[in-house]
């Protein structure tokens, strides 16, 4: 990567950071609703066992439904600011591309780390392999939030906005959603399989090139 | 020295038809002036300027000397101030301009050169220091707008209304900040109803509308 592009990256970034710290709506609005799914299945559990993949698949499903409400504000917050004239007069679109999915990737990040221990206690979940779930996690989190930042671009500019997010994300993000379920799944029960981890890695690998590639088109009109 | 030359450009909008064979040359080192009523297309011209817009038909060409630019090249080199632009709200007069800078890929300014800009623009270092801009008046706003300009040093400057929401000093500082880039070799394009705005300019384009 060209080391001035690094830099418009870094400006971007720091500024989704800076000001989703400041607004705290972001963060809260993920934060709170991973923390009401968790306390609302835990308590319905009331101390029964779920199945390795059924567990695998609650935290993957915390953290769909917490991208959609979090990318979704991604270009909507600029719309509503009037930003959006500014962004595409002074800089690129890949900055603007790679600035938020980066950012989006830290915010599900930041979100697993502090929903997977609760988790884990809550519903009295064994971990047989911390690297490997990690990864997963770290892997998972950069295809979602890539896929979710293109997705929100292209929302952005359509008329009819309402309910469109989720309808294209679902299938655009079943390709990662699933192996990662799986490979999580290993995680819980001490049978990874390595290919998933290849299946993920690939999948990132081809949405940050087609993301770069279809972001020139969403962003300017030529 | 850069130009742009519109060559019989038609934009429409819906039914209507806002500029129908629209030629210019607009060469770098001096400001231009688009003026006409409202509706006649001033700030289409503007943001057809900036590939904000496309046109229907028609084209839009930039030069640097001899040298057609593409479109990344031609886009590096914009600046804007018009009332479609905002910095952000939730930052203060220095982020806004680290991040314009950063994301423009310009070196950061430095402490002292912040300061020179901001007096620059008629703006007090201290009474903006620590202080969100949405919390800055409206005028306040439009010449942080014009710092981000400056800073950018874009060579192509689009200005929409640029006086609009300036006191008496604010429209000074803009047609004398206007006069001192287009004597550096800058294109300013500058779309405006103010007599002492048009005044300034070395060339004037009357839109009729359509």
């Amino acid at each position: 990567m060209h080391v001035s592009l690094y830099r418009a990256i870094e400006a971007v970034f720091c500024k989704e950071m800076r000001i989703s710290l400041r607004s705290r709506s972001s963060w809260l609005v993920v934060l709170m609703f991973a923390l009401t799914t968790l306390s609302c299945v835990s308590l319905l559990m009331q101390g029964d066992v779920l199945s390795p993949r059924l567990a695998a698949a609650m935290i993957w499903v915390i953290l769909f439904f917490s991208l959609l409400s979090g990318a979704g504000r991604g270009f909507a917050d600029e719309e509503q600011m009037g930003t959006m004239t500014a962004l595409s007069v002074y800089g690129t679109s890949q900055a603007v591309l790679f600035g938020k999915s980066l950012f989006m990737a830290l915010l599900l990040m930041a979100l697993a780390m502090v929903v997977l221990p609760i988790y884990l206690v809550l519903m009295d979940v064994a971990v047989f392999s911390l690297p490997v779930l990690l990864l997963t996690l770290l892997m998972g989190t950069y295809g979602m939030a890539m896929a979710g930042t293109l997705l929100s671009a292209l929302m952005a500019g359509a008329r009819v906005q309402n309910g469109l997010l989720p309808v294209l994300m679902l299938p655009v993000l079943l390709p990662v959603l699933l192996p990662a379920i799986l490979l999580t799944a290993g995680c819980f029960s001490g049978e990874t399989h390595g290919s998933y981890l290849v299946g993920i890695a690939l999948y990132d690998a081809i949405m940050t090139a087609a993301a770069s590639l279809l972001f020139d088109f969403l962003w300017y009109e030529d | 020295m850069i130009s742009l030359t519109f060559s019989n450009v038609t934009k429409r909008f819906g039914a209507r038809t806002i500029l129908d064979g629209f030629t210019a040359f607009l060469p770098g080192g001096c400001i231009t002036a688009v003026t006409g009523a409202n509706g006649s297309g001033k700030s289409t011209v503007l943001k057809l300027a900036a590939k904000l817009l496309l046109p229907d038909g028609g084209s839009i060409l930039a030069r640097d000397g001899d040298k057609e630019l593409c479109k990344a090249s031609y886009r590096s080199r914009i600046g804007l101030v018009s009332p479609d632009f905002h910095a952000y709200p939730a930052l203060t007069a220095r982020e806004n301009l680290d991040f314009f800078l950063g994301f423009r890929r310009e070196a950061p300014l430095r402490s002292r050169e912040y300061e020179e800009l901001l007096v620059r623009v008629g703006l007090s270092p201290d009474a903006v220091a620590g202080k969100r801009v949405g919390y800055f008046s409206t005028g306040m706003q439009q010449r942080l707008h014009f710092a981000i300009l400056l800073a950018a040093g874009a060579d192509v400057w689009l200005l929409d209304e640029p006086g609009a929401n300036l006191d008496d000093a604010g429209r000074s500082m803009v047609r004398r900040e206007a006069r001192r880039a287009a004597d550096e070799g800058k294109l300013v394009l500058l779309a405006t109803n103010d007599r002492e705005e048009e005044a300034a300019a070395d060339a004037c384009i009357a839109l009729s509308g359509h």
